[in-house]
């Protein structure tokens, strides 16, 4: 006797992509998403590597932060900036710092930074871009400094410096033209700050300061603020109001208490 | 045999063509006009720019006419520099076909009526117009692309604008407040909250910047300031 | 001059040995022998009257339109070809809509003037190319009075397409004597009142028929009301002060 059996079909279901198509098609629209517009780097050096990034957040045409974080912690040897989807590269970041806590702590070891590259790539590639985050991984661990970018897809570069975010080019730009091969410290942190400086002033996505974070075998050393080329002037004027600027409506004073003489305090 | 799936039948997924020309585009930028009791206070923001680039940090979009009258601009750069060209010949034929410098009323009038006239392939500009009228006072208008105006006594536009025109509707207004005094600014009082407003606004348009340039308009002549703006 | 008739008094377009168009000219001729119209220029507005020739007893004399408005603070008599003046008065009533239309202001006197010259002057064959709108030139001359930026004007336009302003002119078959009759009455301080009288008294003098308040025209430019025609008791009123 024959059995029809329905066996589930061999690797990816895309049913949802076409039920997302038809959905589009109908005029229901994805939700919209914050994106910023960023500038991130990261350069090589003697004993280590230096990690910058721009502290502008922008929704469309309004800076929505002047002073944001885009330079993440992941573990006590490797920090990773983030451009893209402000949700994203928050979240992915952090749920990534938390799984290599774990990973420390099933291990007893440092964490390596292929291993945190290999986490984030794969979480990426399997969400096919609709996670987006490009980032810039960097770290210190048992096999010297080591510098990464990944791209919402899950692609990744293994290079000496890196640019991510829509200030990439120009900061690509000073890397090209002035990156040498074991530098200084200070000379790195310096060349990422210039680099930085290009997307904040030639990008309109980018803006504000400079973060630039130093990893060595020693450790670590976040600059938050390192340069600060753009404090805003004095205003010409104060804008404060005289009292009574405001229109009052209505005032209406409650009584909660009935408060009665003479009924001494208990204290027994 | 080969597995066939219900959704191979379906059409394959579309890459986005695009078939239409796209005549316009936007620059960016920031434009305010303010009208006094006998001047006119009209300034723009320096910065040109097209997507996250900067195309200049100095490419001014305020026009002084001949006339003696201001034209702020905003929107798309070349068709601004196209209608400035054709008003300023128009100042010219009206000087010479009836001798006399064409009033900022009868200017206010022209430019809606050339703005009409390509009523359906729009100069992509937003015009603000700033200068004195035949009475001696100070007098600004505004247009959208396609002519229609309006007579204010102040007023913003651009990437900028719905940032700065509520800040002038209650510090050149006195819009919002309580026993407050109305009265008519000074010059100086209108610089000062003028160069307020795109300091402000740099802070949080990212087209904005670079510098700003103020053109002070008074029956002696036009004065203009241009004060530097952050660049990032 | 007209008794030598040569080959040179045809065409619109070409000059005679001696530098003249005839037709031109011809032209000019052709409001001498149309009915007197007079204007006045005073600091208070202007005056325009112009003769009806009332031909028969059977016309009605109300039919007869000599003094046109262009816009509400420019007016126009006329003596010539009447007829010829429906093409001008038109033109510069469009002027006038038009500069109004596109400068939200009133066109002055002058330049509503010299649009209709403009106009006037285009009796040509027309540029290569182009097609002649007119085969001659046009038989009026005009009287345009109007109150603008620079106060009140009389302008006079004739056939060759020039203009010239006036305290006071007169055009048609009784100009001579008209004009002399200004020249001598004429003064800065007239005022409208007074220059309302002196019109009808300088048409009075050089009219054949008795003057009435129906065989006259008179119409008045101040800036305060504009262009106005006087009615017939108007009109009458005036007539009393001739004494």
């Amino acid at each position: 006797m024959a059995m029809k059996v329905e066996l589930p079909q061999k690797g990816f279901n895309f049913e949802n992509f076409q039920r997302n198509a038809v959905l589009a098609d109908k005029g229901y629209k994805a939700p919209k998403v914050t994106k910023t517009g960023t500038t991130i780097c990261g350069c090589l050096y003697k004993d280590g590597l230096v990690l910058g990034a721009d502290t502008r957040a922008t929704e469309g045409p309004i800076v929505a932060d002047k002073n944001c974080e885009k330079i993440h912690y992941l573990a006590p040897n490797m920090y990773c900036c983030g451009a893209g989807t402000a949700a994203d590269c928050d979240h992915t970041t952090h749920l990534i710092e938390s799984k290599l806590e774990l990973h420390r702590l099933q291990t007893g070891r440092p964490s390596r930074v292929s291993t945190a590259l290999t986490m984030l790539k794969q979480m990426l590639f399997r969400y096919q871009g609709q996670i987006g985050c490009a980032l810039v991984l960097g770290g210190f661990d048992v096999n010297g400094p080591h510098l990464y970018t990944i791209y919402p897809h899950g692609s990744t570069d293994k290079l000496p410096y890196v640019t991510m975010g829509s200030g990439s080019l120009a900061a690509m730009a000073v890397f090209e033209s002035r990156w040498r091969k074991d530098m200084e410290r200070e000379e790195a942190a310096e060349l990422v700050k210039d680099a930085i400086s290009a997307g904040i002033f030639n990008d309109l996505g980018s803006g504000s300061n400079v973060d630039v974070c130093i990893i060595t075998a020693d450790g670590v050393d976040y600059r938050r603020g390192y340069d600060k080329p753009n404090q805003r002037g004095v205003k010409e004027q104060s804008y404060k109001f005289a009292k009574g600027t405001t229109a009052i409506l209505t005032e209406d004073i409650r009584q909660f208490v009935d408060v009665v003489e003479g009924d001494a305090m208990d204290i027994s | 045999m080969p597995i066939t799936h219900e959704y191979q039948s379906a059409s394959p997924v579309k890459a986005p063509v695009e078939h239409r020309f796209s005549p316009y585009t936007d620059n960016g930028g920031t434009a305010l006009a303010v009208a006094g009791e006998d001047f006119c206070v009209v300034a723009g923001d320096t910065r040109q720019s097209e997507g996250y680039h900067i195309n200049s940090r100095y490419q001014p979009k305020v026009f002084q006419l001949s006339n003696g009258s201001v034209l702020a601009t905003g929107g798309m750069y070349a068709d601004a520099v196209t209608l400035v060209k054709r008003l300023e010949q128009r100042l010219e034929w009206y000087y010479h076909q009836h001798e006399k410098k064409m009033s900022v009323d009868a200017l206010a009038q022209m430019l809606s009526v050339i703005l009409y006239h390509k009523r359906f392939f729009p100069y992509y500009v937003w015009n603000t117009l700033g200068g004195i009228d035949g009475n001696g006072k100070g007098c600004v208008f505004s247009y959208d692309p396609v002519g229609n105006y309006e007579k204010h006594h102040w007023n913003c536009t651009g990437s900028a604008g719905h940032l700065i025109q509520p800040f002038l509707d209650n510090q050149i207004g006195f819009k919002h407040m309580q026993g407050i005094q109305r009265r008519f600014l000074t010059p100086e009082e209108v610089v000062r909250i003028v160069k307020d407003s795109f300091t402000s606004a740099t802070e949080r348009d990212i087209y904005t910047g670079d510098y700003v340039e103020i053109f002070i308009v008074t029956a002696g002549g036009i004065d203009v300031q241009r004060v530097p703006l952050k660049r990032d | 001059m007209f008794l030598t008739r040569s080959e040179y008094d045809r065409g619109v377009n070409t000059f005679s040995p001696e530098g003249r168009l005839f037709q031109v000219e011809y032209a000019i001729e052709a409001i001498k022998l149309g009915s007197t119209a007079v204007g006045i220029q005073t600091s208070e507005g202007v005056v325009l009257a112009v003769e009806k020739r009332v031909t028969s007893s059977l016309l009605e004399p109300s039919s007869i339109e000599k003094i046109l408005e262009i816009d509400a603070h420019l007016g126009c008599a006329m003596s010539g070809l009447t007829a010829d003046s429906r093409t001008m008065i038109d033109h510069a009533r469009v002027e006038a809509q038009n500069h109004w239309f596109t400068y939200n202001e009133k066109i002055k006197v002058e330049s509503v003037t010299q649009a209709v010259c403009d106009l006037a002057l285009r009796f040509g064959e027309g540029a290569e190319g182009e097609e002649s709108i007119m085969s001659r030139p046009f038989g009026v001359a005009l009287l345009i009075a109007g109150v603008d930026e620079k106060g009140p004007q009389l302008f006079h336009a004739d056939p060759s397409g020039t203009f010239m302003r006036y305290d006071a002119k007169a055009i048609g078959s009784g100009s001579e004597g008209a004009q002399g009759e200004l020249q001598e009455h004429y003064n800065k301080s007239l005022t409208l009142k007074e220059a309302e009288v002196l019109a009808l008294r300088v048409l009075k003098q050089v009219m054949e028929e008795k003057l009435n308040a129906t065989n006259v025209q008179l119409a008045t430019v101040t800036a305060e009301k504009g262009f106005r025609i006087h009615n017939e008791e108007e009109t009458a009123a005036v007539i009393t002060q001739l004494a």
